[in-house]
């Protein structure tokens, strides 16, 4: 598959401070690639010198085929849609006259205000002053202005970090719609249930550096104990080894109606995180 | 680059609403016209009694309001989001010009009329007056992207008010001082000379050099403004 992001030996240095120290990735056509790290952990940088907010101090990072320097043009403005802690709303203004403002931007016809307010489990809500609206609202809001114009490239850092589960709920499948309609999503979380709801694939990035990348799942197998975790109906937990050895005893909970539920012993993508980098994410 | 007439209406139609909701700059509109109506009153008719007024006007409309347009975008975070927009750095500019610059010609307008200023060659103040209020606008666009907040941006206009509306002045200590003969190629005094020479009976020939100064002025301001833009839409 293409691949639509290609970073390689990116660094950028604040001064002696090092935000990214050598990082390497790709992001394929079509996939939904997770940023996983703790904060300060370079998330932001990384999206920003991705968006050609940022220079790099070193290494080069292309999308599109071209240098990030060159998404500055209206050509590849076009193609993407961004969501950062510096991009806000106009308080003085209604949710629908915000938004409007965007569809003329991008040439987006007017109609598409309700259906990204639909997406974000907003509608009806296009009268409301935008300084009137909570915190989760409007990274609602935001979220909606970066869906209008059908981008084929979204970046979002934290896109759900001031969401309840609810809502949550509707931007995730809000994101895999526009992942099924051809959109590659670059997102930077430190929700780790966020990232393997949707993750196609994730890099794990501490202190400036990547220290692994791959499938979530790939990820949990590859550490996960070759054992299943048994619940029985008198309420005990029952170990039970995955291979033929394990058959007979799994063969007789089913049999005699002991078996409650069963559970892969594969650690969390938290877990994996810690054992990884010695921290926790937060 | 393009230019697209809808993004930039759609930028001058937000800020108009924008700006409208917005007590604090929009009641500044109204201290050049009341100026002017004082002034009207008083009967005070020379040539650079209405251009303190004139001036006054471009000062706190053209300049000051569009420095707290594009200070209030920078200190909410907004502008970000229409530099990462495909707009580009030519319609954001006129868009985010284009109410300032109506407002000043409203208000100097107004002025104009309420201080009973009436020129003997309208055409080439006409020319004059707007060249000046393309300046001034530019000028509050370069104060909007050095200031952090609309605070701030209140807080610089008030020298830059003094600058150009009391240079006139300095006029009399250029003979002690040469090197103060700089400030005579300053936009208001080009723009008050140019004036008492229309009323002694000059024309668009006689002004032209005038007039290529403050153009001057206004492609230098427009140019370092863009620049400085430029170097707003990436982080250090």
């Amino acid at each position: 598959m293409e691949n639509i992001i290609e970073v390689t030996s990116l660094q950028k240095a604040f001064g002696a401070s090092r935000a990214l120290k050598d990082v390497t990735f790709n992001v394929k056509r079509g996939e939904i690639f997770g940023f996983l790290g703790p904060s300060g952990s370079g998330k932001t940088t990384t999206i920003k010198i991705l968006t050609a907010q940022l220079k790099p101090t070193a290494g080069s990072a292309y999308a599109f085929g071209v240098s990030t320097e060159q998404l500055k043009s209206e050509k590849y403005r076009q193609k993407v849609g961004i969501v950062t802690d510096n991009t806000a709303l106009y308080g003085r203004l209604n949710v629908y006259d915000n938004l409007k403002l965007y569809c003329d931007l991008y040439g987006v016809p007017y109609q598409r205000i309700g259906e990204v307010l639909r997406m974000v489990n907003l509608a009806g809500e296009e009268r409301k002053a935008v300084s009137k609206l909570s915190k989760g609202m409007l990274q609602r809001i935001t979220l909606a202005r970066a869906f209008l114009h059908e981008p084929e490239l979204l970046f979002l850092d934290e896109p759900t970090s001031a969401l309840d589960p609810v809502n949550t709920k509707h931007i995730h499948d809000g994101l895999l719609h526009l992942k099924e309609k051809g959109t590659t999503i670059f997102l930077t979380t430190h929700d780790m249930n966020e990232a393997e709801a949707l993750c196609d694939r994730v890099a794990f990035l501490n202190n400036g550096e990547i220290r692994l990348l791959d499938s979530p799942k790939k990820l949990r197998q590859q550490r996960g104990e070759p054992t299943l975790t048994v619940e029985l109906a008198d309420g005990s937990m029952v170990i039970v080894p995955k291979g033929p050895e394990g058959a007979d005893q799994m063969f007789r909970y089913m049999s005699t109606g002991q078996l409650v539920s069963v559970q892969s012993n594969h650690p969390t993508l938290g877990d994996i995180f810690v054992e990884v980098t010695g921290r926790k994410l937060a | 680059m393009t230019f697209s007439a809808r993004r930039i209406f759609a930028i001058l139609q937000k800020d108009y609403k924008d700006l409208s909701r917005n007590l604090y700059v929009t009641t500044t509109l109204f201290m050049p016209l009341l100026m002017a109506a004082l002034f009207g009153r008083m009967g005070m008719g020379t040539i650079s009694s209405y251009y303190i007024v004139i001036n006054m006007g471009f000062i706190l409309v053209a300049t000051y309001v569009q420095s707290a347009l594009i200070a209030e975008e920078k200190e909410k975070n907004t502008l970000r989001g229409l530099m990462l927009s495909p707009a580009s750095t030519m319609e954001i500019f006129c868009g985010k010009s284009l109410l300032s610059f109506i407002a000043t010609a409203v208000v100097v307008t107004g002025s104009i009329l309420l201080s009973n200023y009436n020129p003997r060659n309208m055409a080439v103040i006409a020319i004059a007056l707007l060249l000046s209020a393309v300046f001034y606008v530019g000028l509050g666009t370069l104060i909007g992207l050095f200031t952090k907040s609309v605070m701030e941006a209140s807080v610089v206009i008030v020298p830059v008010m003094l600058i150009f509306t009391s240079g006139s002045l300095l006029i009399p200590l250029i003979e002690k001082y040469p090197v103060l003969a700089v400030v005579e190629y300053m936009p208001n005094l080009q723009l008050l000379e140019l004036a008492d020479r229309v009323e002694t009976g000059a024309g668009l020939g006689d002004t032209l050099l005038h007039l290529l100064v403050i153009l001057a002025w206004v492609l230098v301001i427009h140019a370092v403004a863009a620049y400085v833009y430029k170097k707003r839409m990436v982080d250090e």
